[in-house]
């Protein structure tokens, strides 16, 4: 393989450009970040997905250095970073509300934190010229904030936070006042940006689409805790947990017992039904509860038992979601349990086979679903 | 029709309420004196039809403003007002601007309470206000008889009676009025916008000085305007609390029209006032109009 | 129907014609009067007396100047009379109505005659001087046991008031008080209406007026009594009334009030029917009233100053009717004077005179 993966996270050699160590970060009897450790690496593009109030945004702040930790150490580029205040650090934010200054021009908001340096004037117009050009806004520099559309805030935004050349820039749901269409673009338009400038970038988002459109890794996080750091493909495929599996995108979740068979486990999930099938590392001894997570798009929709499949279920067509792209049948089993089955549109809607009310059948190959502990 | 009739409203109050009391001041101030009920000459005599109008307005003449210009007193007083005006007003800013910046900066639970806390005062007599304020300030007052007690001074300060006096009850009477658009302009600011200051490398003092200082402009200019315009024709604290020597136009006025009996000059006066109040109104007016046009956007 | 929607109306309008009647709007000096006597008013007449105050001539004239005030007896001072009359604002008593006229004074009748010819608009309700009050403990503090406390030098001369300011001066905002009382002190004509003459006080007061804690006309009587001020020119009730207050506050402050030697400006308040009053019938009978001798000793007793009636003085109480301060002996009464109201053109050189001392502009 001549071309390198980037994966500094793999690499033991790798020194961290920011270092969480047992951070404890606590409002009154509050815990927003509990006992947390996390290394994140340079040119990284880190994403903090998880619900509101799981602690994300408390990170972020953090390293912004608007909050101090009530335990632990934070380090950018091996310094620690207690007692440094937010102006003197070589971090800068975007904020979820642009936080652009009204009473200043679009090249004034850019300026801003040049100016505060105190470079010397022709220096701040061509580094302002030079973001104006890299987020398209060329034309808009003496316009007030007010005086623009919400996307086009959103990127003098970034440009002022990039003006400076942080090390670091933080994104607090940078995309989150857009529209979708607009939020797509934006989100290929960031990467770019990102690659361009080589800058170090951690967004903090609910949008696990966008966590996974975006960033190398990402961390799903929890009641103060991160549950699963990944690449966006593994945090997919191998979830490693209920919550995770559930968090990023559809998923059906069957509870059963295991038992260990061959290289994986025999599930029992409902009185009467035949044994599921699935292959595993995950070890649960020789028997135990578990859950088993399959994706709606894995799980084919036929009307006859297919031959081969090793786990086939039928049940009845209680709903069907139809997305355009895609189509979602919610097929109920015959012991009550629901599956969500995907398949891609690739004929006209008028040559579809099933409708309300049929009787299918499902099937998944051993490999589909992934064995979690219940 | 509705919408006329909206419009209607205010146009009818500003009618009512000031154009028209200005029309009777500045006709008064055309007329001359007289020792007569009402104490000056002409009157309108409609029963006497055409004539009695044409005589009317052939007697009016601008022989009042002129006198004005005679007598250096004049001018000296508008001036001096405007002094006492502008500093009070200074003054009031840089008392006013921490109290709502802290008001702003206090937990919402608190803020109905603060709020309540400036607007008290106004629950009882302005006069009476004023009226403590002289038990406050004068030789023998609180003031004085706590600063002998604490050793401060040993002898007791003359503040009443003097513009010092004068300052401070302006200052304490019109506080609110500049308390309340800064706090509201405060109030609407975006703790973000400091953040992002601070996070593009400003200090807690410069980010003051460069965000929030420029977005709580209007909330300054409002309340200078507020407490500017009365304040320059003020009359009763100057005249309760301020010494001989203070030299207000209220209390030229009302010598004029107290003292001398001559109506029509103290409407000269009167007229000329607000002629000079205009300019701030009218900067106001415009200053309120592009706060509304920006928050429009 | 008809009939009954009739004799409704004509009932309301005959209780309203009652309401009317029974009503009479009094326009006094604040503190002037024995609030006993108003009760004792409305009992004996059955009308409703609706009392109400001033502390100025001037907001008292401009009233009456506007027209339509509304009140049936108002009481101002004698040269501001004398110029409402030619004004027009008053009308003549029915001296048929007011049976006590005997009761008056002749010799202040013949004095008041100057600003009502013959009495004819007004009757005297009270008269007093204008001279000096003082803190006796604290005026031999500052100028010695020998002060002059019975002359103007004592506020006249600098060399007085520059020991006098740190203890505090007021003195009346009233030119046609004080420039006379100026033009006593060097021996011309009080009641000249030569602006010449009258230019001659302007170094006299303007040499005082720094030393001068504030020029107006009541607020010497707290100031006085609390011990803020130690010097004020003022009307001698106010200064006796100062005087018992500072008595009753036992706070230390002793107050006397003495008649300059040089001379005093004795004035008188005369109480009269404005010329639109709307219940002139009810106003005769409040200044018949107050012309009884009993009410007329009452109100004296209570507020410390002369009244214009003979027949009230056997009722006066020993400390009003034996203080020469508010019944002035012969000779003291000889040496006071009284003044005619300046003619506009000389009344605004008098007040623009009068801000140029206060301001110094």
């Amino acid at each position: 393989m001549a071309e390198t993966v980037f994966a500094p996270w793999n690499d033991d050699s790798a020194t961290p450009l920011i270092q969480f160590k047992n951070v404890t970060k606590r409002f009154g009897d509050f815990v927003a970040i509990d006992n947390l450790t996390q290394d994140i690496y340079a040119q990284e593009f880190f994403a903090l997905l998880g619900p509101s109030g799981c602690g994300k945004t408390t990170m972020m702040r953090m390293l912004a250095g608007f909050e101090t930790p009530t335990e632990g150490q934070i380090l950018i580029a091996g310094q620690d970073m207690a007692g440094v205040p937010p102006n003197k650090r070589a971090v800068n934010m975007m904020f979820q509300s642009y936080a652009l200054f009204p009473h200043l021009t679009v090249a004034e908001n850019i300026a801003f934190g040049l100016k505060r340096e105190g470079k010397p004037k022709p220096e701040i117009d061509a580094r302002v010229d030079e973001m104006l050009r890299l987020t398209r806004l060329e034309k808009f520099g003496k316009r007030k904030p007010h005086q623009i559309s919400g996307g086009q805030r959103q990127r003098v935004a970034l440009a002022r936070s990039l003006a400076k050349a942080p090390k670091l820039l933080l994104l607090d749901e940078p995309l989150g006042a857009l529209d979708k269409k607009l939020r797509q673009e934006t989100q290929f338009e960031l990467m770019d940006i990102q690659e361009k400038t080589g800058t170090t970038f951690v967004i903090v988002t609910h949008d696990q689409e966008e966590a996974m459109t975006v960033a190398s890794r990402v961390a799903v996080m929890d009641e103060g805790r991160i549950i699963q750091v990944s690449t966006p493909a593994d945090i997919y495929e191998r979830p490693n947990s209920v919550y995770v599996a559930d968090f990023i995108g559809d998923v059906n979740i069957i509870n059963g017992h295991a038992t260990r068979a061959g290289d994986g486990y025999d599930i029992a999930y409902a009185e009467g039904a035949a044994k599921l099938h699935a292959k595993t590392s995950t070890d649960l001894g020789n028997e135990g509860k578990c859950a088993l997570a399959i994706r709606p798009e894995k799980v084919s929709i036929t009307a006859k038992k297919p031959a081969k499949s090793v786990n086939a279920v039928s049940g009845k067509i209680i709903d069907i979601a139809y997305l355009g792209n895609l189509s979602t049948y919610h097929v109920e089993l015959e012991g009550g349990q629901m599956i969500k089955a995907q398949t891609a549109n690739t004929r006209r809607l008028a040559r579809r086979t099933f409708t309300w009310e049929d009787d299918v059948w499902l099937s998944w190959t051993d490999t589909a679903a992934i064995v979690l502990e219940g | 029709m509705r919408r006329f009739s909206l419009i209607a409203v205010p146009y009818f109050w500003l009618l009512v309420l000031f154009l028209v009391p200005f029309i009777i001041v500045f006709k008064i101030s055309l007329s001359d004196t007289a020792l007569a009920i009402p104490p000056y000459t002409p009157t309108l005599d409609v029963s006497t039809g055409w004539e009695g109008i044409r005589n009317f307005f052939a007697q009016l003449d601008w022989e009042n403003f002129t006198f004005l210009t005679t007598d250096d007193l004049y001018w000296k007083a508008y001036l001096s007002s405007f002094r006492i005006a502008a500093i009070s007003t200074l003054l009031t800013l840089l008392i006013g601007y921490p109290i709502a910046y802290a008001m702003a900066q206090s937990p919402d639970e608190w803020r109905p309470t603060l709020m309540m806390l400036v607007i008290l005062p106004f629950w009882t007599s302005f006069l009476i206000r004023v009226y403590s304020w002289m038990g406050i300030l004068s030789n023998e007052g609180f003031l004085n008889q706590f600063l002998l007690w604490t050793g401060l001074i040993s002898e007791p300060l003359q503040i009443l009676n003097t513009n010092k006096a004068v300052y401070i009850g302006i200052i304490y009477t019109y506080l609110p009025f500049m308390i309340l658009p800064i706090y509201s302009a405060l109030e609407k600011l975006d703790a973000s916008l400091l953040e992002a200051a601070e996070d593009l490398g400003c200090s807690r003092i410069t980010a003051f000085w460069l965000v929030t200082i420029p977005l709580s402009k209007q909330g300054i200019i409002a309340g200078s305007f507020l407490v500017f315009i009365p304040a320059l024709g003020e009359f009763v604290i100057p005249s309760l609390l301020g010494g001989s020597k203070t030299l207000m136009i209220g209390k030229v006025l009302w010598e004029e029209f107290f003292s001398n009996r001559d109506w029509p000059v103290a409407s000269a006066v009167a007229v000329i006032l607000l002629l000079i109040l205009i300019i701030p109104i009218v900067l106001f007016q415009r200053n309120e109009q592009k706060q509304r046009e920006a928050e429009g956007q | 129907m008809k009939f009954r929607l009739l004799s409704a109306a004509a009932t309301l309008a005959l209780v309203a014609g009652m309401a009317q009647a029974e009503e009479v709007r009094v326009y006094n000096w604040s503190d002037y009067i024995d609030e006993g006597l108003l009760a004792k008013f409305e009992e004996e007449t059955g009308l409703k007396l609706i009392y109400d105050v001033f502390d100025s001539n001037e907001v008292l004239e401009t009233k009456m100047l506007a027209g339509g005030s509304g009140y049936d007896v108002v009481v101002p001072s004698g040269t501001f009379l004398q110029r409402q009359i030619t004004a027009g604002a008053f009308q003549k008593l029915d001296m048929s109505k007011l049976s006590n006229h005997g009761n008056m004074w002749d010799a202040i009748e013949a004095r008041t005659a100057k600003y009502d010819p013959d009495n004819a608009h007004s009757i005297n309700y009270m008269w007093g001087t204008t001279g000096i009050g003082i803190n006796v403990g604290k005026v031999k503090e500052a100028l010695g046991d020998d002060a002059p406390i019975g002359s103007l030098a004592l506020v006249f001369d600098p060399a007085n008031m520059e020991k006098l300011a740190a203890c505090g001066v007021h003195i009346l905002d009233a030119p046609a008080e004080i420039i006379p009382a100026a033009l006593a002190y060097i021996g011309e004509d009080p009641d000249s209406h030569d602006p010449e003459v009258i230019a001659k006080v302007e170094p006299i007061l303007t040499a005082i007026a720094p030393h001068v804690q504030k020029f107006h006309s009541s607020e010497y009587i707290n100031a006085l009594a609390n011990g803020d001020i130690c010097v004020a020119i003022g009307w001698s009730g106010d200064i006796l009334q100062a005087r018992d207050r500072a008595a009753e506050a036992e706070n230390g402050v002793e107050i006397a009030y003495n008649a300059p030697s040089e001379g005093a400006l004795m004035w008188f308040d005369q109480m009269a029917i404005p010329v639109d009053a709307p219940n002139p019938e009810a106003a005769h009978k409040f200044l018949n009233f107050i012309m009884e001798a009993g009410n007329m000793a009452a109100a004296s007793n209570y507020v410390y100053y002369a009244n214009g009636n003979l027949a009230s003085q056997p009722m006066l109480a020993e400390d009003v009717i034996g203080d020469p301060a508010i019944y002035p002996n012969e000779e003291t009464l000889k040496n006071l004077y009284t003044t005619t109201p300046y003619p506009v053109k000389v009344q605004r050189t008098v007040t623009r005179l009068w801000t140029k001392i206060k301001s110094g502009i």
